[in-house]
């Protein structure tokens, strides 16, 4: 029992990292971003390669995963400049597909379908930190790192300005504000954080392929931020919850056989999507219209 | 020989696009929101087919069947999810949101009553012949060409002949003053979301019958619609329709030249191409920023 609670506990850390950096995208920046579980496939195969080929040390992995997801998020940074609204909602959908088919045929850098197995034991400056209590305090170590960052870039001109930018594009750059730039940063730095979640995974799971990087996981994630409430440190986390402890308390239900549990959980998030946009838009977390 | 196979299979999977596609800019042209729920109508109405073919019914009252519930979905759409979003607030973000969790909660609803696999209508209009050595046609291939030439046609004409298509029109550009002029303007979404979903019926139905449906088949079918209607101009009913012919033929031209894996990707990378390079479209437009 203690193991099965410190594993939803350690994917409900890891995906609660990847849930706050897409928050930065759609909550503060305004850019809607579909193709999130790209950047988080990037870090992880980053990661995994690293640890297999050189040292499987935590820290370098992290800086190489989040490097590699930061660089390669300029091809979702340039539509942002580009278009808007639907437009980019549509960039994001074309990346998301085009990266789906190369994760699953470049095989010198993903393993293919097939993926990476037998990645290392994680470990931290020498020491192993692959016990799985470790592991979860090292994930939440990241994950508190993760929060105060947004935090406090948020509260700060950076985050006004890119607020700014999300509710008045053309009245923020009549301001002065440099647009391009800010916003490529927080395109930057969101999938970077996506990255670094990534690595965790692969380090955790010990394997990766590209059934965890697909538009469903995209979808999933964006539904943890805007069911939770975007905008708000809180909401995503509230969203990661729910939405991990809903499967797992669906197999508990004696009436539903486990084959459809998949199935009966998505129809639940669908159904609670079209719901809270319809009666409580900014999420269970989110401040509603009215109070702001 | 293999080219101009791929080109005539590639012209069958477009002519359904280009149907798909050319409903979902009506609707957004007309009432300027993203149905992304499109797909979920499609999928209804292809599984729909499925089903009464299934219980033995004639294809026609399977294809009635198919109407019925895709014209009832996109109206339900628009009277339940759209309408009380933008009584409220309305963003994009907003609406999107909504219609993507509808697609999802039918995509899982088909999943338990159908099952995930692949399910096929069989049909003796599939039936391939070699029309010269070497180059086999199935007669579904005229259907689906003659079905979408006279629906685009006729479409076309009512937009831009009779009372009703001018107001739909008249409802893309100015809807205050549309209400001035004493036309409702909710009657007219009405008619678009009806429209709109009835061209996603013939589309579904052949594609039950040649390459089979299966759940995602939703998901798959917004997308490409999406990139159809952003490559030809969004808003654009002759683009969006073009732009599903293009993305059709891309898909099964590439196979010419790289593996098949590659075949649905490179729709993508057409959109994104056109994004970058291109945000109008083939006939929108220019975008403001």
């Amino acid at each position: 029992m203690i193991a099965y609670l410190t594993n939803l506990a350690t994917l409900a850390t890891i995906f609660g990292i990847l849930a706050a950096s897409l928050n930065l995208l759609i909550g503060y920046a305004g850019i809607f971003s579909i193709a999130h579980a790209v950047f988080f496939g990037l870090g992880a195969y980053a990661g995994a390669q690293l640890a297999m080929l050189l040292v499987p040390d935590l820290l370098l992995a992290c800086l190489a995963g989040g490097l590699v997801a930061g660089a390669l998020s300029l091809c979702l940074a340039l539509p942002a400049l580009r278009v808007r609204g639907e437009y980019f909602v549509a960039a994001s959908l074309g990346l998301q597909m085009m990266a789906v088919t190369v994760f699953s045929e470049a095989h010198a850098f993903t393993g293919g379908h097939g993926g990476l197995v037998g990645i290392p034991l994680a470990s931290l400056l020498g020491f192993d930190i692959s016990a799985p209590p470790t592991f979860l305090v090292v994930c939440l170590v990241v994950l508190a790192l993760v929060l105060v960052v947004i935090r406090v870039l948020m509260r700060g001109s950076f985050g006004r300005s890119l607020m700014a930018i999300r509710d008045s594009e053309s009245a923020a750059e009549a301001f002065g504000k440099n647009v391009a730039r800010l916003k490529t940063l927080a395109v930057v730095l969101g999938c970077a954080m996506a990255g670094v979640a990534g690595v965790l995974f692969a380090f955790y799971m010990a394997f990766v392929n590209v059934e965890s990087f697909t538009l469903e996981q995209s979808i999933l994630v964006m539904a943890m931020v805007i069911i939770g409430g975007t905008a708000t440190l809180i909401g995503p986390l509230v969203g990661v919850l729910l939405l991990l402890l809903l499967p797992a308390g669906l197999s508990f239900l004696p009436f539903i056989p486990p084959t459809e549990i998949g199935s009966v959980q998505q129809l639940i998030y669908g159904l609670a999507m079209a719901l809270l946009m319809i009666f409580r838009p900014a999420g269970l977390a989110g401040r509603s219209a009215g109070q702001r | 020989m293999l080219f101009l196979q791929l080109l005539l299979s590639g012209i069958q999977t477009g002519a359904i696009y280009a149907l798909t596609a050319a409903g979902f800019a009506l609707i957004f042209g007309a009432t300027r929101i993203f149905h992304v729920a499109h797909g979920a109508s499609f999928a209804l109405a292809g599984y729909a087919f499925l089903a009464c073919s299934q219980m033995g019914l004639p294809w026609f009252v399977g294809c009635l069947a198919a109407l019925l519930l895709a014209v009832g979905f996109g109206l339900a759409m628009d009277a339940f999810i759209y309408r009380p979003i933008q009584r409220h607030e309305g963003s994009f973000f907003t609406v999107f949101v909504a219609a993507f969790g509808m697609t999802i909660v039918v995509q899982s609803l088909i999943e338990l009553g159908f099952g995930r696999g692949f399910v096929v209508v069989d049909s003796p209009l599939t039936m391939a012949r070699a029309i010269v050595p070497g180059l086999y046609l199935a007669d579904i291939f005229w259907v689906a060409i003659g079905l979408a030439v006279a629906l685009f046609v006729l479409v076309t004409l009512f937009l831009e002949r009779t009372r009703a298509g001018i107001g739909l029109r008249a409802l893309s550009e100015n809807p205050e003053l549309l209400r001035a002029y004493g036309l409702s303007s909710r009657r007219l979404s009405a008619l678009a979301f009806g429209l709109g979903s009835a061209l996603v019926v013939p589309g579904a139905v052949l594609t039950a019958t040649t390459s089979g449906l299966q759940p995602a088949i939703a998901a798959q079918v917004m997308l490409i619609s999406l990139a159809a209607a952003v490559v030809g101009g969004i808003g654009s009913l002759r683009g969006a329709a073009l732009a599903g012919l293009l993305l059709g033929v891309v898909e099964n031209l590439v196979i010419a030249f790289v593996d098949t894996q590659w075949s649905s990707a490179a729709g993508f990378v057409v959109l994104f191409a056109f994004i970058l390079f291109r945000p109008s479209g083939l006939f929108g437009q220019a975008v403001a920023r």
